[in-house]
C-alpha cells in the first residue's frame, strides 16, 4: 500500500518542529512513532503534505520522578514506559495500560504523545478511500450522516487510547507548546468530546510532556479485546486511589472518556457508581461486538477495578 | 516531489539511495534493494510480516518512512546467515517444523531475533508476549514458540 | 513383518523452509521481470447495479499508462467449474453483484500511476435493489442477482437415504436446532497476486494457486487461447486453506492486460482488496432435526443447510455438499434427508474453505451433547455407538477401507479425563468434542488421479516432476521424502519440478485433500519404477535375484551380501552407456465413482480412502464480561501413517487456531453488502497469547491403498476443531450456541437465556 505525495523534514527542536509547521500553512502533521498517523495517512484519511517527524527531539523523551511528580516526555516509548521501574512501582495504572496496548513491536515504536493523541476510531471510518467513498463520506469525512447509527450530522467514532484512560485516571496534566510559548493544562480539558475532532489543540501545537501528581498511586486497568494482542480496546477503565481519594475513567466508547470522582470505595456506593457509568455509557454499532454488551462492560469493568484496587492496596 | 538522498547500512552493507520522502522502508527494501524477504501482507501495521530490526529494535517496515532511517543500522532476514552458517532461529524453525507457508516467517525470526537480542534467556511467556506482535495463519505458533525456546536452551 | 522404514515417518525439516527461513523465497509479489507493468483494478462501489457507461479514455491518456481494459476486451466466456454453473464473466459488461466487483483495470510503468490513471475512469450505473440475506434472497419477490435461477437459488443439493419421516415417527427421543454462522475469511497472510507474461503467443503466469492445471484450462477457455499456450508456473504459495482452488477474477484482467501490452504485468491485491475481491467463506444456517432409539442410536436426520453464496457460482455444488458428507463419511445414517441450498446473494464470491461449514458441524455435534445428555449416555458412548467402521458403507455409498475414528476418540478424550469431567462440569468450565472424517480426493472426472515421472542424474541423484501443489502444508518435502524413501538417496539428492503446468501432468490440486494419498501415490509408483530399472542392473553386477536388492545410502547391495556394495551413480551411468537412461513413471488414479456428480447423482464411491479425527477442547466461561479462554485443545488424527510426524502435528495445530480458536473470535462483519473487517486488525485472526495448551495425537491405521499407509494429513481438525468448543460451551454452560463465532457479547446472551 503506497503513501500518497507527502514531503518528511525532521525538527531537532520544539522550535523547529513548530517552524516547519507554521510555513506549511497548517497542511502538515506531527510524526512521533507514526503507528496511528501512517495507517491513517495510507488510508486516506489524513492527507497532510509535509509530515515533522518528532522523534529527534531530545527533551520529549525520558521519564523523570520528583516527590510532586513523575515528568513523562511525550516521545517516550510505551515499551520504555512498560520497562520504567519507576512506572511499575508506582504507576500499576499506567503500567497495565502499557503492557495491554497493541503488541510488543508496536509498543516499541508508538509513543505516549502519540497514544494519547491517536485521532477517533470507527469500523465505518477507519476504512480505505475506495471504501468510504463507495459507502459514502460520513460525518467525520466531511459528509453529512454518521453510517453506525443513520443519524445526521453526527459522529460516535471511539477514541481508543488505553494509555489516556489511565492517565485521566491519575489526573495527568499536559505541557504544550506552540508558536506563542508554552502552556500546562489537565488533560481531560483537551478533549472536546466531539469524535470528529477529539482533540482541543491549537494549530500547529505540540504536546512535549505529561505530569503526572508524583507519590505512590494504588490503581487498576482493564480492558476488553477480542484478542490478547494488537487489538484496540472494545471499552476500558482505569481507577487510581490515593488518601484524598479515587478517580474511576471509563473509556473507548465515544470521543471522551467519563470521569468519576470516587470518594468511598464501599460496596454500596460502588454498586451505585458502576450503575451510573451503565447509565452514562452511550456506546453504538461500530465496533465488533454489540453496543449493548459494551455498555455492560462499564458495569462490570467498574465494580472490577475497585475490587482490584482494594485487594492490591 | 524530488527524491531524496539517504544513506544506511543493510545487513552490514552501506548503500546510499535516492528515495521518494513518502517512500515506506518496506518499499525501498523490496523494490530497491531487491530483499524481499520482508513482506507486506497488510499494509496498515497490523500483521507484522514486514518486520524487520532498525538499530537493534525490531519495526514494521510498512509503517516507516526510509528518510527516518538516516545512518540507520538495518538487519533483515537476508542478512542473519553468517559466513555461509544459519543463524540458530534459522536452524531451529527449520527443525522445529515451525515453518508452514511461510510468509510470516521472515517478519516472525527478526521479531524473535530482536527478543533475543535483548534477553538471551526469555522464558515460554516473555517468547509469546515477543512473537503475539506477528499473526501467524497456518501453525498454531506452537512450533515457533519451540523453536524459539529450543535456541534458549541451547545459548 | 513391516519393512524398517528409513526416512518415512520420520521428523524431518521440510526441503522448502531453508528458503522461506532465509527469504529466499519468491512469492508472486517478490517476481520482478525487466519491463514489468504494474496493474490495478476499478471496483464496484454498488451492491447490485446495471452498468450503463464505462468512460476510459481520460485513464488512457495519463502517461506512463500502457493499457486501460473493461469487461468489453473479454471474450464474453462465463466461467464455472461445472457446466451448468457458468455465470461468471471475471468483468462484467452488463451489471455488477458486489461491492468490490472488478469492472475494468489499467497497467502503467508503477503503482502510483496505475491508481491515478483507475481514478479518472468514469462509470455510469443504475443501481438495482440489493438482497444481501440468503433466506430473503430466497422468497418470492426478491430481487434475482442471475437470469435463470429462481429464487436466487444456485444450487440445490438433495439427498435422501431410507424413510426418514418413518424414522422420525418410530424415534425415542427428537430434538430440532438452528444454527447460524458468520463466514470467515480465507485470511492467508499473503494477499493474492499474479503475475502474467505474454510474448509470441505463449502466457506464463504466476499466482498463488491449489492447482496449476485447473487454472490454466479456465484461463484457455476465459482468453480463447489454446491450452498449450498457457502456462502456470511454479511460485511459493502463502497459504490457501481452500482459497485459491479458482481461477481469480486478477488472473483473467492481468493476461489480457499482458497480452494488450505484450509485457509483463504484475497485480498486487492490497489485504482490503483480498478480502472483499479475491474470495470468501460462506456464511451459513443449518437447521438440524435429530431423532434417536433409547440406546443411542441415531435413526433418523433431516437437515437443511443454506449457504450465503454471494454473488457467483464459484464452487458453489461442491461447497453446498462438503459439510454434510465428511460428516456421512463419519457417522452411521440410515435415514438421512439432506438439503442444501447454496443462494446468491449481493456479497463477495465464496469459495471452498478448509474450515467450510462450521454452523452445521458444530451444530450436529453439539446437538449430539445434548442429546446424549437426555438419554443419560455421554458424549463418548454416543458417538463410538454411531461411528463408521472399517468396512462399513456412508449413507450415499462410499465403502471405507480403514477408519481411525474410534482411536482418535479415545486417545484424544483420555488426555483430559474426559468422560469425568464432562459428567462432574462445574458451572462454566467444560469439556467438549467433535469428530468428522475427510474424503482423501472427491471426483473430479479425469483430473482425479496424478502421475508422477522420476529422472536419475547422472551422479546418482533424482529429480521427481509431479503436479503436486504446496501451498505451505508441506506437499513438496512430502514428496521428496516418500521418493527418498523409495529410491535409497537422500532426501538432499533429490529435487523437485512440480506446479508448473508446462513439465508436469494433470494433479487433481491441493484443495481436494488428495495431495498425499494421490499425489504422493503416483510419486511412490514412479520411483518404484525406477528402482526396478536400478534394480535389474544392479541384479547382473551383484549376481543376485532383483527381490534381494538393497538400496540404501546411495548403494546398492544384495540384502545376502551387504559388504559388496555399488554406488548407486555407477548404475545410473551404466544405464546411460545402455541407451536407457533411469527413468521412472508412475501414476496413480483412486476408487472413485466417476458417475457421481454432486446435484445429479450424490451417490457412489466419493473418495479411495477417507481420514478421521476428533478435537477436545477444554474451555472457562467468563460469567461477568462473557469472555471464552480456551485452556487445552487435543487433536488426534488418523492420517493412515504420517509421512512427516511434524508436519502432520502442524497441520492440527493450524486447524485448531483457524476452526477452534477462530470459533470464539473470527467471523465476516457485513453492512449493506459491505464487508465491515477486510483488514486484519479488525478480522481477528487468534494470536500467540489466545492460543491454548496443545496436544496432538497421531493415529496409525495403515491405509492398504495410501502411499506407505498414509491418507490425508490434518484437515479433521479444520474440520471438527469448533465442534468442540461448542459441545465445550453446552457442557460450561448448559446452553447451545446460536451463532458463531462465540464472541464475549454473544457469549453474554446466551447466558441470560434459559439452559438447554
Amino acid at each position: 500500500m503506497i503513501l500518497p505525495k507527502l514531503d518528511y523534514k525532521k525538527a531537532k527542536s520544539l522550535e523547529e518542529a513548530i517552524e516547519y509547521f507554521e510555513k506549511s500553512n497548517g497542511e502538515a502533521a506531527y510524526f512521533a512513532g507514526g503507528t496511528d498517523l501512517i495507517p491513517r495517512i495510507k488510508l486516506r484519511l489524513r492527507t497532510p503534505s509535509l509530515v515533522i517527524d518528532l522523534k529527534g527531539i531530545e527533551e520529549m523523551v525520558g521519564i523523570k520522578k520528583t516527590d510532586e511528580m513523575y515528568v513523562i516526555g511525550a516521545n517516550t516509548t510505551i515499551f520504555e514506559l512498560k520497562n520504567s521501574e519507576i512506572i511499575r512501582e508506582n504507576l500499576p495504572t499506567l503500567y497495565e495500560a502499557c503492557a495491554q496496548t497493541s503488541c510488543e513491536v508496536l509498543q516499541m515504536r508508538g509513543t505516549i504523545g502519540g497514544n494519547i493523541l491517536q485521532d477517533t476510531r470507527c469500523l465505518f471510518y477507519n476504512k480505505s478511500l475506495t471504501w468510504r467513498r463507495a459507502k459514502g463520506f460520513c460525518y467525520k469525512m466531511g459528509g453529512n450522516v454518521c453510517h453506525a447509527t443513520g443519524g445526521k450530522n453526527v459522529c460516535y467514532a471511539n477514541y481508543s487510547s488505553d494509555l489516556a484512560t489511565a492517565l485521566l485516571s491519575l489526573g495527568s496534566k499536559l505541557v504544550i507548546v506552540g508558536k506563542d510559548g508554552q502552556r500546562k493544562c489537565d488533560f481531560e480539558e483537551i478533549l472536546t468530546g466531539k469524535p470528529e475532532k477529539p482533540f482541543n489543540l491549537r494549530q500547529g501545537e505540540i504536546v512535549k510532556e505529561i505530569i503526572i501528581p508524583g507519590g505512590k498511586r494504588q490503581g487498576a486497568f482493564e480492558k476488553i479485546r477480542i484478542r490478547g494482542s494488537i487489538d484496540y480496546p472494545l471499552i476500558n477503565g482505569a481507577f487510581t486511589m490515593d488518601s484524598k481519594g479515587g478517580k474511576l475513567v471509563v473509556g473507548a466508547i465515544g470521543s471522551k472518556p467519563c470521569v468519576y470522582s470516587v470518594e468511598t470505595i464501599e460496596e454500596e456506593r460502588v454498586k451505585i457508581l458502576s450503575e451510573t457509568v451503565f447509565n452514562d455509557l452511550k456506546p453504538v454499532n461500530n465496533t465488533v461486538v454489540s453496543p449493548v454488551y459494551r455498555k455492560k462492560m462499564g458495569k462490570v469493568i467498574a465494580i472490577k477495578l475497585i475490587e482490584k484496587t482494594k485487594k492490591g492496596a | 516531489m524530488r527524491n531524496r538522498k539517504i544513506s544506511f547500512t543493510v545487513n552490514n552493507e552501506k548503500v546510499t539511495l535516492h528515495v521518494r520522502p513518502y517512500e515506506t522502508l518496506l518499499e525501498t527494501l523490496r523494490e530497491r534493494l531487491l530483499l524481499t524477504g520482508a513482506k507486506e501482507a497488510c499494509g496498515l501495521g497490523s500483521c507484522g510480516a514486514c518486520t524487520v530490526i532498525v538499530n537493534r529494535k525490531p519495526v514494521r517496515s510498512c509503517l516507516i518512512l526510509t528518510l527516518e532511517v538516516e545512518d540507520a543500522i538495518i538487519e533483515t532476514i537476508e542478512g542473519l546467515k553468517k559466513n555461509g552458517n544459519l543463524h540458530p532461529l534459522q536452524k531451529a524453525f527449520m527443525e522445529k517444523g515451525a515453518v508452514q507457508c511461510g510468509f510470516c516467517t521472515p517478519g516472525m525470526i527478526m521479531t524473535a531475533k530482536s527478543l533475543l537480542d535483548r534477553n538471551s534467556r526469555p522464558n515460554r511467556s516473555e517468547i509469546i508476549e515477543a512473537i503475539s506482535s506477528n499473526l501467524c495463519r497456518c501453525t498454531g505458533y506452537k512450533k515457533i514458540i519451540e523453536a524459539v525456546e529450543d535456541v534458549c536452551s541451547k545459548e | 513383518m513391516e519393512e524398517e522404514l528409513y526416512v518415512v515417518g520420520k521428523r524431518v525439516p521440510r526441503t522448502d523452509s531453508i528458503y522461506k527461513v532465509t527469504g529466499a523465497a519468491e512469492y508472486t509479489a517478490d517476481i520482478k521481470l525487466p519491463n514489468m507493468l504494474i496493474a490495478k483494478v476499478l471496483r464496484s462501489p454498488y451492491p447490485h447495479a446495471k452498468i450503463v457507461n464505462i468512460d476510459i479514455s481520460k485513464a488512457k491518456r495519463v502517461p506512463g499508462v500502457k493499457a486501460v481494459i473493461t469487461g468489453k476486451d473479454g471474450y464474453g466466456v462465463k466461467w464455472g467449474v461445472f457446466k451448468y454453473t457458468q455465470d461468471h464473466m471475471m468483468l462484467p459488461i452488463d451489471k455488477v453483484r458486489y461491492v468490490g466487483e472488478d469492472i475494468a483495470a489499467c497497467a502503467a510503468i508503477d503503482e502510483e500511476t496505475a491508481q491515478e490513471a483507475i481514478e479518472l475512469i468514469k462509470v455510469d450505473y443504475e443501481p438495482l435493489e440489493p438482497v444481501f440475506d440468503p433466506e430473503e434472497a430466497m422468497k418470492d419477490g426478491a430481487p434475482l442477482i442471475h437470469e435463470g435461477y429462481p429464487r436466487n437459488i444456485n444450487i440445490h443439493v438433495h439427498i435422501e437415504v431410507g424413510d426418514v419421516d418413518k424414522a422420525f415417527k418410530e424415534a425415542h427421543y427428537v430434538r430440532e436446532d438452528k444454527f447460524r454462522a458468520q463466514g470467515e475469511a480465507y485470511a492467508m497472510l499473503e494477499p493474492y497476486a499474479c503475475v502474467a507474461y505474454y510474448k509470441n503467443g505463449y502466457l506464463d503466469l504466476w499466482m498463488p494457486n491449489a492447482g496449476p492445471h485447473v487454472r490454466a484450462k479456465a484461463l484457455s477457455n476465459l482468453l480463447k487461447i489454446p491450452l498449450n499456450r498457457i502456462r502456470v508456473r511454479h511460485v511459493f504459495i502463502g497459504g490457501a486453506f481452500g482459497g485459491r482452488s479458482e481461477v481469480a477474477p486478477a488472473d483473467f484482467i492481468v493476461s489480457l492486460l499482458s497480452i494488450k501490452t505484450e509485457r509483463p504485468v504484475k497485480l498486487v491485491m492490497s489485504r482490503e482488496e483480498n478480502a472483499i475481491s479475491s474470495r470468501q467463506v460462506h456464511d451459513v444456517v443449518a437447521r438440524i432435526k435429530t431423532g434417536v432409539k433409547k440406546d443411542g442410536t441415531i435413526v433418523a436426520r433431516d437437515y437443511e443447510v443454506i449457504y450465503d453464496g454471494g454473488a457467483y457460482s464459484s464452487t458453489g455444488p461442491i461447497a453446498a455438499s462438503v459439510p454434510f458428507y465428511v460428516y456421512e463419511e463419519c457417522y452411521r445414517m440410515a435415514n438421512v434427508r439432506y438439503h442444501g441450498y447454496r443462494v446468491y446473494t449481493n456479497k463477495g464470491i465464496r469459495g471452498m474453505y478448509g474450515c467450510h461449514g462450521r454452523a452445521f458441524l458444530a451444530g450436529c455435534e453439539a446437538q449430539l451433547d445434548l442429546i446424549a445428555k437426555e438419554l443419560g449416555l455421554d458424549p463418548i458412548e454416543i458417538r463410538l455407538k454411531n461411528g463408521l467402521r472399517a468396512g462399513e458403507e456412508t449413507a450415499t455409498g462410499s465403502k471405507i477401507i480403514s477408519c481411525g475414528l474410534q482411536e482418535t476418540i479415545e486417545e484424544a478424550t483420555k488426555k483430559v479425563d474426559f468422560k469425568n469431567k464432562w459428567k462432574k462440569a462445574t458451572r462454566l468450565k467444560g469439556v467438549g468434542m467433535g469428530c468428522v472424517a475427510i474424503m482423501c480426493g472427491f471426483p473430479m472426472g479425469f483430473r482425479s488421479g496424478s502421475s508422477c515421472s522420476v529422472k536419475f542424474n547422472d551422479d546418482g541423484q533424482a529429480t521427481i516432476i509431479t503436479a503436486i501443489v504446496d501451498n505451505g502444508q508441506g506437499n513438496e518435502s512430502m514428496a521428496i521424502q516418500i521418493a527418498s524413501e523409495v529410491l535409497g538417496i537422500p532426501m538432499e539428492d533429490i529435487n523437485i519440478i512440480n506446479a508448473d503446468t508446462e513439465a508436469t501432468s494433470l494433479d487433481p490440486g491441493a484443495y481436494s485433500q488428495a495431495a498425499t494419498f494421490v499425489g504422493a501415490n503416483a510419486v511412490k509408483r514412479a520411483c518404484e519404477d525406477a528402482r526396478r530399472q536400478i534394480a535389474e542392473i544392479a541384479r547382473e553386477k551383484l549376481s543376485c535375484e532383483i527381490k534381494d536388492i538393497v538400496i540404501k545410502e546411495r548403494m546398492v547391495f544384495s540384502r545376502k551380501n551387504p559388504e559388496n556394495k555399488i554406488p548407486i551413480s555407477w548404475i545410473v551411468r551404466e544405464a546411460f552407456l545402455r541407451g536407457k537412461p533411469i527413468i521412472g513413471v508412475g501414476s496413480y488414479f483412486p476408487n472413485i465413482d466417476l458417475k457421481r456428480e454432486w446435484v445429479s447423482k450424490p451417490f457412489g464411491q466419493m473418495a479411495g480412502s477417507f481420514s478421521y479425527g476428533t478435537s477436545v477442547a477444554e474451555l472457562t466461561v467468563d460469567e461477568n464480561t462473557g469472555k471464552i479462554k480456551v485452556h487445552k485443545f487435543i487433536a488426534a488424527h488418523d492420517c493412515g501413517r504420517p509421512i512427516n510426524p511434524m508436519a502432520v502435528e502442524g497441520q492440527l495445530e493450524g486447524g485448531i487456531m483457524q476452526a477452534g480458536i477462530a470459533a470464539i473470535m473470527e467471523g465476516n462483519i457485513w453492512h449493506n453488502g459491505f464487508l465491515m473487517n477486510p483488514d486484519l486488525l479488525e478480522y481477528k485472526i487468534p494470536t500467540a497469547k489466545d492460543m491454548p495448551d496443545i496436544e496432538t495425537v497421531l493415529v496409525t491405521t495403515m491405509d492398504p491403498e495410501g502411499p506407505f499407509g498414509a491418507k490425508e494429513g490434518g484437515l479433521t481438525i479444520r474440520m471438527s476443531a469448533y465442534s468442540a468448543i461448542a459441545s465445550a460451551f453446552y457442557n460450561a454452560t448448559g446452553r447451545l450456541f446460536k451463532e458463531l463465532p462465540l464472541t464475549p457479547d454473544k457469549v453474554l446472551e446466551l447466558l441470560q437465556t434459559e439452559e438447554g
